[in-house]
């Protein structure tokens, strides 16, 4: 009987586990979002005034990042300064193939990131930043919309689930 | 002789690499890439040509390098040139854009040449012990920015008074990262990526040179700069292109530098990378 128990205990703590997991994912989506964009502002800045050049931009633009972005960033300015990749879009697949834990939207952001990097002239370069900069914020506001009751009801929602399962096992 | 030849290498694409280093180390003086042919090694007077020929991305991956992936940074791409890491030049040749009739930069690249930026302190001989103005003249690729280089870094330990080399291009005293590639001399100010027209009136007034330098005179306000420095006193080291003095004085964008008397001594650079000291005569 107590095993009984148990293992409905179990199965209701999976699968609100899997709930909160989903939670947590989508929290820390819009942590790398945010953190993306401050880290983006940074760079349009300082390249407006100082005209860095792309491996020193994208190192201190890490430094002044936390977490993953951060870390994407000071990872593909040492794949900027290896030279061993054609361009900057081949140097930032690799600085997130080493960068594990990004979140997918932010990872797609900083894709199209790598895409228009070192491609154009000052101003192209502000404008690609800018447009990058308008899709994670579009990517920002589709995830904070109705957030609150999303979280509530993907714990709920996996909480009752795993109570169902329990029942129907029992 | 000193080279930052690893920076130079950090230009090539990966598979051309290995085989320039063994061939190129000691002797490269210019690489060659044309777009779908086998790169060229210049070495002194012979030519060295790799197998595979070079791809159009290449190219592509040499101006990168170069730029260090930052167009913005690579102005001077649209005068026809990039300075690498290392003070390396990459020469660029291909589809050019237009913008109201200016150009504005290269779309595709055809063809690269680079040239190895190679220091060779004391080659400056008996001209760095001199103690006025000096034109140095040559062809291009004959040594001029070379011993420019070295009479600089010679005044600067000699002379009192400090040197201020306006150095346009960055090939006279490049970086590699924070490092300087060569060595520069106690008393040198170096003001890099300016033009020199502006520059020389730059550190003119601020920061009292007794001496300044600069690259390759090729344009009437340039000479205009050097004029203005050199009633104020300050002596000047300079290169033109010009294959002697009597092709100097031939050419009218170097007139106001002949008919004003500024420089003391010419050095005239031979193919062979020599070089005859001879005295300046005024114009008329």
């Amino acid at each position: 009987m107590e095993l009984k128990w148990m293992g409905a205990l179990l199965i209701i703590a999976g699968c609100g586990g899997f709930g909160f997991t989903l939670a947590a994912n989508h929290r820390r989506e819009e942590r790398a979002l945010r953190q993306l964009i401050a880290a983006l502002d940074y760079m349009a800045c300082e390249l407006q005034y100082r005209l860095t050049p792309l491996p020193e931009l994208c190192r201190q633009a890490g430094r002044e990042s936390d977490g993953c972005i951060g870390t994407v960033l000071v990872t593909l300015a040492e794949e900027l300064e290896d030279q061993i990749s054609p361009d900057v879009s081949t140097c930032m697949l690799a600085a997130l193939r080493k960068s594990k834990d990004v979140p997918s939207v932010a990872e797609g952001c900083l894709r199209s990131l790598g895409g228009s990097l070192g491609r154009f002239d000052l101003e192209g370069q502000i404008k690609g930043l800018e447009s990058v900069r308008a899709n994670c914020r579009r990517e920002l506001e589709s995830l904070s919309r109705n957030k609150e009751e999303r979280l509530r009801s993907y714990q709920t929602l996996s909480l009752c689930a795993g109570a169902a399962l329990a029942i129907l096992f029992l | 002789m000193q080279c930052a030849w690893d920076a130079f290498l950090g230009l090539l694409p990966l598979w051309m690499r290995r085989e320039v280093d063994e061939r190129g180390r000691t002797s490269l003086q210019e690489l060659r890439l044309r777009s779908k042919q086998p790169p060229e090694l210049v070495l002194g007077k012979e030519s060295f040509w790799l197998s595979r020929p070079a791809s159009p991305e290449d190219l592509a991956f040499v101006v990168n390098s170069a730029s260090r992936y930052s167009p913005w940074t690579a102005a001077t791409s649209a005068q026809g040139y990039i300075t690498g890491p290392g003070g390396h030049r990459v020469g660029l040749c291909g589809e050019a854009v237009l913008t109201d009739g200016v150009l504005a930069g290269l779309r595709s690249y055809h063809s690269l040449c680079l040239r190895v930026a190679r220091d060779f302190p004391g080659i400056a001989g008996q001209a760095g012990k001199e103690t006025g103005s000096i034109l140095i003249l040559g062809s291009p690729g004959s040594g001029k920015t070379t011993l420019l280089r070295d009479l600089i870094r010679q005044r600067s330990g000699r002379c009192p008074g400090s040197v201020a080399v306006v150095d346009e291009r960055g090939e006279l005293f490049p970086q590699s990262g924070q490092e300087p590639c060569f060595s520069q001399g106690p008393r040198t100010d170096i003001l890099t990526g300016c033009p020199k027209s502006q520059g020389v009136e730059m550190v003119l007034r601020t920061m009292g040179p007794s001496c300044i330098a600069v690259d390759e005179i090729t344009a009437e306000e340039d000479c205009h700069a050097l004029t203005q420095a050199g009633w104020c006193g300050v002596k000047l080291l300079a290169t033109a292109h010009a294959t002697s003095k009597e092709d100097l004085f031939s050419r009218n964008v170097y007139k106001p530098l002949v008919e004003k008397d500024l420089f003391d001594l010419l050095l005239v650079m031979s193919p062979d990378k020599t070089w005859r000291m001879e005295r300046m005569r005024t114009w008329n």
